[in-house]
């Protein structure tokens, strides 16, 4: 049967390599490899979206078999998007997903430890924290009372690193107050401790206030933002979560096996069905069973929940606000969408991390298993309010500040300067920043990664 | 602010308020201050009568109004001398007891330090002023830089001064700030290029580093006129510039690596040390060199960039022992490529993907004697026939063998559909975008969701 097809084909074969009638598997070249890899996944990811079970089956298997989280860049990405698809076809099953997830330990050391490595090994929240210190900086001179609030407190270098900047003002450092949110108390306590403890040091006048809370039920007066102080707002990579607040009533079930249930036509009438990267152009344009005034683009009036929250952010009067997030998007209407545009993104980051680390070194493993996997599965496999990483190009982040009444404050100059040496000085040669609308890009080989802004209330 | 004592009894209002208040006489301080600092000069007067005044009354402006004219007063005594100007009845009143006990205030608002009686400030427009300041809202906004004021005579204090000077740098920029004029005047990227060529010619690590380092961070270094930070700068990095040499056995990186390093931490250890004078940050500016170095090229508690990282893997890592090195991002390209040139039609229907239940029939007659295809058609095969391990896929790869890849690889050069298919067939026309989903198109039109196999079957 085997011998059948291959001999049949090799006289197609243009590949030296595969001259016998049984190539091995191990002879294939990883570049042949890496693209049958990615014809498996999109071809794949048509068939769980149309929910082909069968043929999807067989397909993730041969997707496996090439695959493995310790080959060659494409093949560990391939493992990573095969278990997601997989995931979601289960999700079919949800008796049965739930019973294999059901054993699941996740301990919040793991996380700040992935956490950790993700802030050591790649030069992006480096570079984010520069630029947020050098925003902030520059935003509260001469204020004697500053409170900043911290949407995702997770990283202490960036407050360390302010107050070294803080204390040696030539005025003497001001009161200090930092609010962080999490909606881990550990990670809150520890973070307080290490800034209570360094603020000590440097002696300057701190207060830590811990949020314990998530980010979409979070209680503003908890923030306790005063009159009289300046406000700064951070938001590191989290806004992102809160579009998916606004998917639960418009939750369409999971595509995998039973229904074909590539959602075209959603609810909503102002959804292009084809809002595809390519057609951000077709998305700006008013729709005509558009019910909403607003004047701007179709998606971000779908945005209940973040709406409100960017105009209570707004309305809390901050004098600056820093937001970092990834520039990609993932949050496509169809299952398909997603998985191209992960696939490149995640095609770049596994590149720097190829870049960087050897294939046998754990810390890799841990970053692309433990952050990325993570984030492919939510991205391939959930849907809904499960699906929390919505990550979005900037230019609807830049549409949905100035729908909240932010306007946009171009980044220090200095802070931007600082954040290129910085990432010439580095290792790999790939990373490339620019500068957009005042916006920063942080990009490997052209890609756009992340994004960085400064924002602040136009009146 | 002189402490000048009410020039009259109360009127009947303020007397109503003050009764209304609780009083408080504090002949001792009831719990001693948390700072021994304090804002008057000298004791405060232990017999001072304490007086606690309502938000309102603080913040109430115009209190006596002429019935005339509605002209507003702060005081009585104004408003009878204005009374005078319509020919009305006035009295000036006098103080009742020539004996008039200090009066100190307090404010109302329970967080403030000035709360607590020990803490009362001695003026009535002081206090007033310090509400208004610190608990009142900011309403008066600077035009020029939207710096916000609650008391309006700060805020034209401030407008006094708001960009009334200007800088301006020999690259054109234009600068209110003397601060970040001066920064950027350290880094601006015209002079940094005659740096550059400082740098280049100079060999010498010490002196070189020095010298060119000096140059890069100041136009032309025997310029007196610099202002006090440049100036600053330059002993700043003397001094760090002889303590290089013997980091720079430490750091492996080239001089100029070893430059930027300096040149980065000088201006942060400028920033950090301001204009505290050229001997103080010789101590301070030495540890943050240290710090920079050790965590190499940057502020020195974030921005870690493993120049000096021992651990092993940190390094460049090897390539992968595979002679196709491509990147994963190159392999997508390349994919895209390949599929493009497959010929494919718009993106729009390519991203119809699993609806576009397109031509699976047409494309049957016309790709039936690609051998290629077959795996397409194979592939739906399956739909009909469970037991999948008895067919091979068309081309050998139940088990994902590699005869798979041969029939992938088979056409890359060859304007045959790798996929065999579009979804018009050889339309001929690429996408422009040139994308994976380029790619996609051809597998869009490959699977009907209606499950036709209708395929050749190969055997």
């Amino acid at each position: 049967m085997q011998e059948e097809g291959s001999s049949s084909v090799t006289s197609l074969s243009l590949s030296p390599s595969l001259g016998s009638p049984r190539p091995m598997l191990k002879e294939l070249r990883s570049e042949e490899r890496g693209l049958c890899l990615i014809h498996l996944l999109l071809t794949c990811g048509n068939h769980v979206a149309a929910g082909n079970v069968e043929t999807a089956n067989v397909l993730l298997g041969q997707s496996s078999m090439l695959a493995s989280p310790e080959g060659d860049t494409m093949q560990r990405i391939a493992a990573y998007f095969t278990e997601a698809l997989a995931d979601r076809m289960l999700k079919a099953w949800p008796g049965l997903h739930r019973a294999l997830n059901s054993t699941r330990i996740v301990m919040v050391s793991e996380e700040v430890l992935t956490r950790k490595l993700f802030y050591e090994i790649f030069p992006f929240m480096k570079i984010a924290f520069v630029l947020t210190n050098q925003a902030i900086i520059e935003a509260m001179q001469g204020e004697k009372m500053i409170h900043i609030i911290d949407l995702n407190a997770v990283e202490s270098a960036q407050w360390l690193a302010l107050f070294q900047i803080l204390s040696a003002r030539p005025e003497g450092p001001p009161h200090l107050r930092i609010t962080g949110v999490h909606h881990k108390k550990e990670i809150l306590d520890q973070i307080a401790y290490r800034l209570v403890e360094e603020a000590e040091k440097l002696d300057i006048p701190f207060q830590f206030n811990p949020v314990v809370s998530k980010l979409e039920s979070l209680d503003f007066e908890k923030l306790r933002v005063k009159t009289g102080e300046a406000l700064a707002i951070i938001s590191m990579l989290q806004l992102h979560s809160l579009l998916a607040c606004d998917d639960e009533g418009r939750r369409n079930p999971h595509l995998a096996g039973t229904s074909n249930a590539i959602p075209r036509q959603r609810r909503q009438p102002m959804f292009q069905s084809s809002s595809s990267e390519k057609d951000t152009a077709n998305e700006y344009a008013p729709s005509p069973d558009s019910s909403s005034s607003s004047p701007a683009s179709l998606t971000t009036s779908n945005s209940k929940h973040m709406e409100s929250f960017l105009n209570a952010l707004c309305g809390l009067s901050p004098k600056v606000m820093v937001v970092t997030e990834q520039d990609s998007n993932h949050n496509g209407l169809t299952l398909m969408e997603r998985l191209l545009e992960a696939l490149y993104s995640y095609a770049a980051l596994f590149d720097c991390l190829e870049c960087r680390l050897p294939r046998t070194s754990l810390e890799r493993l841990r970053v692309e298993k433990m952050l990325f996997g993570e984030e492919i599965k939510n991205i391939v496999a959930c849907e809904g309010f499960e699906r929390r990483e919505r990550h979005e190009k900037l230019d609807k982040w830049i549409q949905r500040f100035y729908l909240a009444g932010f306007g946009n404050m171009p980044l220090s100059y200095f802070g931007m300067l600082q954040a290129k040496r910085f990432l010439q000085s580095y290792r790999c040669d790939g990373y490339k920043m620019r500068e957009e609308n005042g916006c920063v890009l942080i990009c490997w080989q052209d890609r756009p990664l992340f994004s960085v802004s400064a924002w602040r209330p136009r009146k | 602010m002189t402490t000048e004592p009410p020039p009259m009894p109360l009127s009947g209002e303020e007397a109503a308020t003050l009764s209304a208040l609780d009083l408080e006489t504090a002949p001792q301080p009831p719990a001693p201050p948390l700072k021994k600092k304090r804002n008057l000069p000298g004791m405060p007067d232990p017999d001072a009568e304490v007086i606690a005044l309502s938000p309102k009354t603080l913040l109430a402006t115009n209190r006596f109004v002429c019935e005339i004219c509605n002209k507003g007063f702060q005081r009585d005594q104004n408003l009878q001398l204005h009374r005078r100007g319509h020919n009305l009845p006035w009295k000036l009143r006098q103080r009742a007891t020539k004996e008039v006990r200090k009066r100190v205030y307090v404010c109302p608002e329970p967080s403030c330090v000035h709360h607590n009686p020990s803490r009362a400030l001695g003026d009535l427009t002081g206090i007033k002023k310090h509400f208004c300041r610190k608990h009142g809202e900011k309403k008066l906004k600077c035009e020029r830089c939207s710096k916000k004021y609650a008391v309006q005579s700060d805020w034209k204090a401030h407008m006094k001064t708001c960009g009334t000077r200007e800088y301006r740098c020999g690259c054109g920029t234009l600068f209110s700030r003397r601060d970040s004029f001066v920064t950027h005047r350290a880094f601006c990227d015209a002079l940094a290029e005659e740096s550059a060529k400082a740098q280049t010619l100079s060999t010498d690590d010490k002196d070189g580093v020095g010298a060119g380092v000096t140059a890069a961070s100041s136009s032309s270094p025997p310029q007196p006129p610099l202002t006090p930070s440049t100036s600053v700068v330059s002993p700043t990095l003397s001094i760090q510039s002889s303590e290089i040499p013997e980091n720079a056995t430490r750091l492996s990186p080239p001089t100029t690596c070893v430059a930027k390093a300096v040149t980065t931490s000088t201006v942060l250890a400028t920033v950090l040390a301001s204009s505290a004078g050229a001997a103080a940050p010789s101590t301070t500016s030495f540890p943050n060199v240290t710090a920079a170095t050790s965590l190499s090229l940057s502020v020195p508690l974030y921005l870690s960039n493993n120049v000096n990282d021992p651990r092993h893997h940190y390094t460049a890592c090897p390539q992968p022992s595979t002679t196709a090195a491509l990147s994963a991002t190159a392999l997508l390209q390349k994919a895209a490529q390949m599929g493009a040139a497959s010929s494919n039609t718009s993106l729009l229907r390519g991203l119809g993907l699993a609806t576009s239940s397109t031509g699976y029939h047409p494309q049957d007659e016309s790709g039936i004697d690609n051998p290629i295809m077959q795996w397409n058609m194979s592939s739906h095969v399956k739909q009909e026939n469970p037991s999948l391990a008895d067919h091979n896929l068309g081309l050998g790869l139940p088990c994902g063998d590699p005869g798979f890849a041969d029939v992938m690889m088979g056409s890359p050069p060859m304007t045959r559909d790798l996929l065999g298919l579009g979804i018009g067939g050889n339309g001929g026309d690429n996408v422009s975008r040139g994308g994976l989903s380029a790619l996609l198109t051809s597998f869009g039109g490959n699977f009907d969701s209606s499950g036709d196999a209708g395929g050749v079957r190969h055997q």
